[in-house]
This record gives C-alpha cells, sequence and structure tokens, in this order.
C-alpha cells in the first residue's frame, strides 16, 4: 500500500487513487500528419523505466483531481508531485511541490 | 500431504563457465529461454546454445506463477498457439522423461453477469470451432464439477454459469523448468547462471555478441526471453517494446487434505483458485494498476483476491495465507504476447506474456526457436509480431485473459 | 428552474433514505448513547458549488454565503448547525444547510450571474449519518484511511475518504459528533455497515453495562465525557 501525496489533498492511501499510466503524453498536433509507425508510437509504446518514472494519477476518493507524480517504480517512493499539464520542452514546470508539500 | 512427490533426480545441469562464442545466445533463464533452448537443440540441430540468467534459473515469473495450463482463448490466433501448447504440454513429461504434475483436471471459468454469460458463451463456440475442448455449464453443473463452490444466489455476484476446458489444468512449475534444464543440459546447452546481460556487441545493424557481468560472449544470434524486464534489456540493443512492467501478486494457504478438483478462474470478481499436488490452495489476483519492478505490490490487492475467494468458496473462511509474492509481469495493450523478428538483424524477442506465460511456455519456445533457426517466424506466431501494432492486426485477448490468467 | 427543485418537493413526499433502517439506528442508539449513538439526518439542503479561487464568481459566492468559501483541504467555513461549506477540491465545494433552505440555490445562482462556475442543488445526492459518542472515533478507524487524530483531524474538518469500500465526506460536526455523508445509493450499504462496526462498542460501555443489561440502565453518561452530550444543532428525524 503506496502512501500517495495528492498535491490539494496531502498523503493518502493508495485505494484513494487510480492510475493513468505516462505523464506528458501529448496528442500528436496533426494526426494525419503520422506514418502508421508513428501512430503506433504515440498509441501503443510508452516508457517503462526502472527507476524514477513521470505518471499520471487521479484522487478519485477524494478530490477527484488528477495530477502527475514522479515515482521510483523499484522502491514505489513517490519523489515529487506536480500539476497536470503537458511537461515544456526542456524540463519541468516551474510549479512543483515535494512531497512533504502541504497537509493539514 | 495429497500425492507424494515424485523422486527428485540426483543430477540437473551442470554450471558450465561462459564459452567466448555460442551460435545462439538467449536472454533470460525462465521457462521461455529454456524451452526456446530445447527446442532449438532437439528439434532445430543447434546445439551450440547458452542460457544467460542475471540471477538463478527459473526464479523470475517461472517460480512465482500460479501454473494454471488452458487453451480457451477467443481469436483464432490465439487458441492456435495456446492450443499448440497445450498438445506440447500433454506430451512434454514423457519426451523430457521427467514427471512434472501435469493433472488436466480441467478449468471453470465463472459467468457472475450476463454480458460475462453472453462473451463466454461466445468464446465457448469460438473454442469448439478451433478445436479447443469447451463447454457451457450450467450453474448445477458448475457444482457437479467442483462441489464446494457456492452457486447459490446469496452472494454478490451469483454464478450464472461457467466456461468449461476439461483437457485444462496445473503442473508443478519448477519441476517443468527442472525437466527443461536437464534435458538442455543432456543436449550441450550451457545454462549459465548470475549473469547479467549488461550490453550488446553490434556490426551496423546486426547484433553479434552480448556483453555480460562474466565478460563478452560473442553470438550468431541472440533471443531475448527476458519476461518483466524485456523492456530494459530491449533498450541496450536500441530496440523500444510496447511493453509496460506490472506487478502481480499470488499466495498459498497451508496444506489441506484435497478438496478442490478443479481450477476456477473468475475475471469478474478478480480471483483464480486451485489446490497444488502438496494441498496448498494457490490464489491469483490481478495486477497492481501502476508500473512496478519491486516484485511486491499493494495489500488491499491480496485482500480484495481473499473476499472473492472465500464468497465463492466458503470453507476456505477457515483457511490461512501461508506466503504471498509477487512477480514483474510484461504486458501489452491487447493481453497478447510478441514473439517476432526486431528491427535489428539477428535479434529475435519473445516477451509481452503478461499475467499468462507459464500456460504458453511449450508453444513460446517452440516457436521462438523456429523464428530464431530460420530468421522466420513460425506460421502459429506470424500474428503475434511487433508489426501488428503499427498495422492494426491486435489481438485483443482481454476477455480470455482478464485481469490475470 | 427553481420551482422544479428538489428540495421545494411537498414535505408529505419526501421519504428519508434511511427510513427503513430507523428503527433499528434508534435501538443501537438506545443502550449507551454516550458511547455510540446512530441517527439518520435527511433532506438538509446541499448546494455544489464550482469556482476558481481569486476570481470574481468565488468572491461573490464567497459574500452571498456570508460564511466564505475554504480554501484547503478539510477546512469548513460556517457553522454545522446552520449554513457551511466543506471544501471538495480546489475549485469545488459542498453547502450544506438545514432542510428547507432551497432559497439559498436561486440566491447563489444570481450571484454567480454569467461568470465562470457553478450552482446546483444536489440536496437529493447525499444524506447524512450521525455517529456520536465517546467511541466513535474508534468506530470510524475500522474503516476509514485518512487519520482521524485530534491532532490532523480537530473538530470542524471535513474530507472526502472512503469507510469501508464506500466513498464519502467524512465531517467531524462536533468532538463526539461525526457526520458521514455517503452519496444515496450507498446510504444503506454505509448504515449496515456502522450498524456492524458499533457491535462491539455498545457490548463495552464505560461502566460494564452491555447489551444483556435492560435498557433501563443504560447510557451511564459519564461526567468526563462533557462533549457528548452535545445538543445536537437541529432535531434528527426519525420518520
Amino acid at each position: 500500500m503506496m502512501l500517495i501525496p495528492c498535491p490539494h489533498c496531502g498523503p493518502r492511501n493508495e485505494t484513494e487513487f487510480a492510475y493513468g499510466g505516462q505523464a506528458h503524453v501529448s496528442h500528436p498536433e496533426d494526426p494525419h500528419a503520422l506514418d502508421d509507425a508513428a501512430w503506433a508510437r504515440y498509441l501503443f509504446y510508452r516508457e517503462n523505466p526502472k527507476g524514477l518514472f513521470a505518471e499520471r494519477w487521479v484522487h478519485s476518493a477524494g478530490c477527484r483531481r488528477w495530477f502527475n507524480a514522479v515515482r521510483n517504480t523499484v522502491t514505489y517512493e513517490v519523489q515529487s508531485v506536480e500539476p497536470i499539464g503537458p511537461r515544456p520542452p526542456g524540463g519541468r514546470p516551474a510549479e512543483s511541490t515535494t512531497s512533504e508539500g502541504g497537509h493539514a | 500431504m495429497a500425492v507424494p512427490p515424485p523422486e527428485h533426480p540426483d543430477f540437473l545441469w551442470r554450471n558450465p563457465e561462459p564459452k567466448s562464442s555460442y551460435d545462439v545466445v538467449i536472454v533470460g533463464g525462465g521457462g521461455h529461454g529454456l524451452t526456446t533452448a530445447y527446442y532449438l537443440a532437439a528439434h532445430h540441430g543447434i546445439t551450440n546454445v547458452a542460457v544467460v540468467e542475471r540471477g538463478w534459473l527459473a526464479g523470475g515469473n517461472m517460480a512465482r506463477n500460479t501454473a494454471i495450463i488452458r487453451s480457451n482463448y477467443l481469436w483464432d490466433e490465439s487458441a492456435a498457439i495456446y492450443e499448440q501448447s497445450l498438445k506440447l504440454w500433454e506430451q512434454l513429461p514423457e519426451e523430457l522423461d521427467y514427471d512434472f504434475l501435469f493433472s488436466q483436471r480441467g478449468v471453470l471459468n465463472l459467468a457472475h453477469t450476463l454480458g460475462d454469460v453472453r462473451e463466454s458463451r461466445r468464446r465457448v463456440e469460438a473454442n469448439r470451432l478451433n478445436g479447443v475442448d469447451a463447454e457451457w455449464l450450467s450453474p448445477e453443473e458448475v457444482q457437479d464439477v467442483c462441489p464446494i463452490i457456492n452457486t447459490g444466489d446469496d452472494i454478490r455476484y451469483p454464478i450464472m454459469g461457467a466456461t468449461y476446458q476439461p483437457r485444462a489444468g496445473i503442473a508443478k512449475h519448477d519441476h517443468v523448468a527442472w525437466a527443461l534444464a536437464r534435458r538442455c543440459d543432456e543436449l550441450g546447452v550451457d545454462l549459465i547462471q548470475n549473469c547479467e546481460v549488461t550490453g550488446f556487441l553490434k556490426d551496423g545493424n546486426r547484433v553479434v555478441g552480448v556483453e555480460t557481468t562474466q565478460g563478452r560472449i560473442h553470438a550468431g544470434k541472440v533471443g531475448l526471453a527476458a519476461a518483466g524486464h524485456s523492456s530494459q534489456v530491449a533498450e541496450m540493443a536500441g530496440v523500444r517494446l510496447p511493453i509496460q512492467s506490472h506487478p502481480l501478486q499470488a499466495l498459498v494457504s497451508e496444506l489441506f487434505e484435497p478438496v478442490h478438483p478443479t481450477v476456477v478462474m473468475s475475471n469478474h470478481v478478480h480471483v483464480y483458485v486451485s489446490q497444488a499436488h502438496k494441498g496448498e490452495l494457490v490464489l491469483g489476483a490481478g495486477i497492481d494498476q501502476y508500473v512496478g519492478y519491486g516484485q511486491r505490490g499493494g495489500f488491499h490487492v491480496i485482500e480484495d483476491q481473499m473476499a472473492a475467494a472465500v464468497e465463492l468458496f466458503p470453507m476456505f473462511g477457515r483457511a490461512h495465507v501461508l506466503r504471498t509474492w509477487g512477480g514483474v509481469v510484461d504486458t501489452t495493450l491487447d493481453a497478447s504476447p510478441i514473439i517476432s523478428k526486431t528491427p535489428v538483424d539477428q535479434l529475435y524477442v519473445n516477451c509481452g506474456w503478461g499475467t499468462g506465460g507459464f500456460k504458453g511456455t511449450p508453444a513460446s519456445g517452440m516457436t521462438f526457436a523456429h523464428t530464431i533457426a530460420h530468421d522466420e517466424p513460425h506460421p502459429l506466431n506470424v500474428p503475434f509480431s511487433l508489426e501488428r501494432f503499427e498495422t492494426g492486426f491486435l489481438i485483443d485477448e482481454h476477455g480470455a485473459a482478464g485481469v490475470a490468467h | 428552474m427553481a420551482d422544479i427543485l428538489f428540495t421545494q418537493g411537498p414535505d408529505e413526499l419526501k421519504r428519508a433514505p434511511l427510513a427503513p433502517l430507523h428503527r433499528r439506528l434508534e435501538e443501537v442508539s438506545q443502550p449507551a448513547p454516550s458511547t455510540i449513538r446512530l441517527a439518520e439526518r435527511p433532506f438538509t439542503t446541499q448546494i455544489g458549488l464550482r469556482a476558481v479561487p481569486d476570481t470574481a464568481a468565488h468572491r461573490s459566492l464567497a459574500e452571498t454565503l456570508g460564511v466564505g468559501l475554504p480554501d484547503r483541504v478539510g477546512e469548513v467555513t460556517g457553522d454545522a448547525a446552520d449554513v457551511a461549506v466543506l471544501w471538495l477540491g480546489p475549485d469545488e465545494f459542498l453547502v450544506v444547510a438545514p432542510p428547507n433552505r432551497s432559497e439559498l440555490v436561486p440566491l447563489l445562482q444570481e450571484a454567480l450571474g454569467a461568470e465562470p462556475g457553478q450552482v446546483v442543488d444536489l440536496s437529493a445526492n447525499r444524506t447524512i449519518i450521525e455517529l456520536g459518542g465517546s467511541s466513535a472515533r474508534d468506530v470510524l478507524d475500522k474503516g476509514v484511511p485518512a487519520d482521524l487524530h485530534p491532532r490532523v483531524f480537530p473538530t470542524g474538518t471535513a474530507v472526502t475518504t472512503t469507510l469501508g469500500p464506500a466513498a464519502v465526506l467524512l465531517w467531524r460536526a462536533a468532538e463526539e459528533n461525526w457526520w458521514i455523508l455517503p452519496r444515496v445509493s450507498f446510504a444503506e450499504y454505509t448504515a449496515q455497515w456502522l450498524l456492524d462496526a458499533v457491535r462491539e462498542h455498545r457490548l463495552a460501555a464505560p461502566d460494564g453495562v452491555s447489551d444483556a443489561v435492560p435498557d433501563a440502565v443504560a447510557d451511564p453518561a459519564p461526567a468526563s465525557a462533557p462533549d457528548s452530550r452535545e445538543e445536537a444543532p437541529w432535531p434528527a428525524t426519525t420518520a
């Protein structure tokens, strides 16, 4: 059972959350411009790292908000959480909070 | 103790030092790697083969699965390969001269909703058209096959019927591994443990060997059978796979007298149960939802699976959990495996078996060995290529595979 | 639109979601009400609000309610006995008011005007199960994953969480008075769960009073638990 730090509600049990897979996968701007291989990459290929992984979670039994988390897929430790949204080129969104971030 | 285990052989395999070069190197010494080596050596005459294993032989999912064998898959492509696999299971004990306790005690796939019923009956018809033994059973007939199951209407999801495959069953998974390893060794295959692949040797677009923790090993061809770790291994060779690795958990109870005569699976309430030869109840659940390599998952998954099991089998409420464990399973988007050539020449991949690799072990090895030996897929694994994700010819087995199988 | 609001229906047609269980809720509350009490508070006025903080809509709704809008998880503004506002998410709130306060809906709708946001009458969505007594927290701890220790969950805190497998709003309206808000379709399940969960606590009343003892000698009401006798803000409906 993981303790996941919801950016809005603070640390809550994993059972309150649902998983959304890899974060920052944007819909292609012009799908018709893609060939089959590129479309397959968008549709079926996801990162599967052993280590840190940027992924989406939704606090479905809490505030019902989606957010992004960076989690270690070996230790299951959540390193940081950040608001939902596309990752700007070259790095993290400026606004990000650590797992220590605000719980009542 | 229900059945005394057969006597254990005195000798299984050598522990050779790796040679500097092999015709074929198989990465991964689990069930699929071992059968691949076996079929290469026994059926294709390629005996200059090494199986390199990061840990110990058959210590990954081969040691962690719930040992269920069946072939009642929906689509023609899956029915063909899984039915071939079942036929090979039927002949392997004799072929390998090793009684690995393959017990064809049948499997029930329960239906709990009208949707389940429609889907199950469709699958029974599809199975019959493909020569797979399949029947639709009423709740009363389910009770006849498995008297300890609760077919009453006093449970949250009453049993509305089940598909039944009489030729399905279980085998003793560690004995399967030993049987294969012993025969591979006899045929001259080098089984090399504690030998982790750290990189690939390439000559242009052609793979010519592997770097390992026991040194460089040259190879004419390299086959990957690394299950949950396939993505990492393939990435070192420059190949990306449409795989996500998830934790999958299982558990056993303490030993009991034989009470459970068959295998019962329920996708709807997420549990599958058999009783092993020694007498322990073996229960599996669905995957944990997140990507994970920790070989462990959340306790709530175990709890849910136990709740479902106790409702289906009221007498299990008196049983105790003895051990729980987890493995790392490589899942694809269509719940079907990948047995394929890759964009890199002489590099082949066998992965994506997800939650149901054990039953596929013999056909997986047979078709993968053929693919490696001829640089062309066997007719049975043509549909299971990497290209299907680009052509769109997916083999969606989520219904037959369920959350786990 | 306001004339078809649920909360304005004829009173005689209203039926409490847990009406079939009211007798049992009353029964378990009889032997030792200072230890365990269960009751339903149906028909409260509940209004869902959506407004992003620091916008005109947010300011206008907060002003109209007169009690402000909570700005973080757990916070409740206003008064449990009158109009209170619970935090559901960063831009989502639930107004909980006594029955027959549906005039708040058009008032808030008017306040929102054409600004981006939402005012929705959700009165029929959730009922309230009141769990009171000195053992209430022990009962909840069996099924709620949230930390209910006063250090983290002081009186006046409300969160969205789960009770057993059911999603609920959990509100500590007074020190020993917890309000559980399941959706109506989960209300019976939640009540049954609670009826089961309180059993061991009824057996262990403070001075050894147990189920076996006639009701007449129950309710020892020790002086050391003053808050347990706190008056309910309005009478629980038992019809």
